[in-house]
């Protein structure tokens, strides 16, 4: 056994070595003058570009992604939390019927989350072009499907006792959920949306992909400029939005268990 | 506090509970040998028996969670399967929970007041969760106030102590207002003085003696399983005692003895393995000379 585990181990560290040594080290491909690049990316941070008139432009960008992630979140717990609570099964009795809703919703939820958000924006770009509904949309259909997954495996693995206890009393499958599931998976729910909300900011940056305004098309322009003050500038605007959300999630979070 | 009030109960014309011959098993196991036995209001009837005797099989039988494979279970005189789940069986049937099988995150209040929702329409179920009506908010409270909780109604259920969520569980039974109460190991987890304690609560919940609140009633019966001798002979009118999914006996709490109870779980631990049928209600004095 653990010669065998030996020989494995030898095994994977010769394939990395082989895939790193492979990769085409000193080729036409390698940047030769990199470090002198990193080190210029590096002092460009002290310090940043804080000229007034950049950082309005990096405020508003940041306005921008900021909006396009609210509303992409926004209406994938609007489309999410419906159809996760149809997918948990948890407020339908048993039946061919409730069976077929459950599986569709379920079909639905996988459907939309497969595809990515960039994909998605690809498509949108093509029927609306570079509007604001191509970013949204881009965000909610598949964070629909992620959230929507997320609140059904949360509503149906909460402690059974209770809800057992609640029909004893009398209450039928939407009121054990409205009385038992949903309260206990709701801290949760909350923490793991505003995690994805996180996520959702990242995502809308990155929109810049298809040429959808915002932080990331800013850093884009920057880059190709190679204005690493700006880029720093920007980057620094991103992180702290991220931690803003961080901040507001942890209160929410602290609030919701006391 | 319905109907009811407008004319005198036809008391003891129907038994609350009537069950002949039910029976329940599982793959492999006899969880309930038939069983037959009738239970009238006022009664305060102790199932006892150890682990796996089928205590708890019956207590789901009688709750309606649990259908019995043969025989029939009357509540009030009406077919337990025929009663519409919700309003019918809920005003019949309530069971007092352990307490940590109230749901954690939600005010006392809510947990006092799920007892109501087998009565109250969907929207108010869900108005309710948002904004509580007055009326409900008293009946909460006088519950509460009787089990000594006065000023824990907006308290988070998983704040408080034990007894405390224990207790919350018996007020849920008494907004229910159920003509059959019953209770799984209500004592198990507490300490021996808030046991009693606990019992003389649940015993008050069936008796209309000292106490003018709504929730006392002549016409209701409790039926509750648990383990110690002296808590089921101090507490009890009545014992079952239950073995290997058999009855063992039935009887007036005045005429079984703590060696009879003794006995029940002594059999058990020295002579029968788990789950093993012997066939027979003998209770020998000597553990070792009835293994065939």
């Amino acid at each position: 056994m653990p010669d065998h585990r030996r020989l494995l181990t030898l095994l994977m560290v010769a394939a990395v070595i082989w895939s790193v040594a492979s990769a085409g080290w000193g080729g036409p491909v390698f940047h030769t003058g990199g470090a002198a690049v990193l080190g210029e990316i590096a002092s460009a941070l002290f310090p940043p570009e804080l000229s007034p008139s950049f950082l309005g432009l990096a405020l508003a960008a940041t306005w921008q992604t900021l909006v396009f992630a609210v509303a992409g979140i926004t209406l994938a717990i609007v489309l999410g939390l419906p159809l996760g609570v149809i997918a948990s099964g948890a407020v339908f009795g048993p039946g061919r019927s409730s069976a077929a809703a459950i599986a569709a919703a379920r079909f639905f939820l996988a459907a939309v989350r497969s595809i990515h958000e960039l994909v998605w924006a690809v498509l949108f770009v093509a029927a609306f072009g570079l509007s604001s509904l191509t970013a949204i949309l881009a965000l909610t259909l598949p964070y629909a499907g992620i959230l929507g997954r997320i609140y059904a495996d949360l509503l149906n693995s909460v402690p059974q006792e209770p809800l057992q206890a609640l029909r004893v009393s009398g209450a039928s499958p939407f009121r054990v959920f409205l009385y038992g599931r949903l309260p206990m998976a709701l801290p949760d729910a909350v923490g793991y949306t505003f995690y994805r909300f996180e996520c959702a900011i990242r995502s809308a940056a990155i929109m810049s992909f298809v040429g959808i305004r915002g932080l990331g098309f800013e850093i884009q322009l920057s880059l190709n400029d190679l204005l690493f003050g700006q880029v720093w500038t920007l980057i620094l605007f991103l992180l702290a939005l991220v931690l803003v959300v961080d901040r507001w999630s942890s209160k929410v979070r602290r609030s919701m268990m006391s | 506090m319905n109907k009811d009030d407008n004319h005198v109960p036809p008391l003891h014309v129907l038994p609350l509970i009537e069950a002949r011959g039910i029976a329940k098993s599982y793959p492999g196991t006899v969880a309930l040998a038939p069983v037959s036995f009738s239970i009238e209001a006022g009664e305060r009837v102790a199932i006892a028996g150890p682990s796996g005797s089928g205590k708890t099989t019956l207590l789901e039988l009688l709750a309606g969670t649990v259908r019995p494979d043969q025989g029939e279970l009357l509540l009030d005189g009406r077919d337990l399967g025929r009663l519409k789940p919700g309003r019918e069986l809920s005003s019949l049937v309530g069971m007092i929970n352990q307490g940590y099988d109230l749901v954690p995150h939600l005010p006392a209040i809510h947990n006092v007041l799920a007892g109501r929702l087998g009565h109250w329409s969907l929207l108010r179920s869900m108005i309710s969760m948002v904004r509580v009506r007055p009326r409900d908010r008293r009946l909460a409270e006088a519950a509460l106030e009787e089990l000594g909780m006065a000023g824990k109604l907006y308290e988070r259920t998983s704040h408080l102590s034990g007894g405390e969520q224990q207790r919350v569980a018996v007020a849920r039974v008494m907004v229910q207002s159920p003509k059959i109460i019953l209770a799984d190991e209500p004592v198990s987890s507490l300490d021996p003085a808030r046991a009693e304690d606990m019992l003389d609560l649940m015993t008050g919940l069936i008796d209309d003696s000292g106490t003018d609140g709504p929730v006392h009633a002549p016409d209701k019966a409790l039926i509750a399983t648990l383990h110690s001798p002296n808590l089921i002979l101090n507490f009890f009118t009545r014992v079952i005692a239950l073995r290997n999914g058999e009855l063992q006996f039935d009887r007036p709490a005045g005429m079984v003895s703590v060696d009879d109870l003794d006995d029940l779980y002594l059999l058990e631990g020295n002579q029968w393995p788990e789950g093993w049928d012997h066939g027979g209600p003998d209770r020998g004095p000597d553990p070792g000379e009835a293994v065939a």
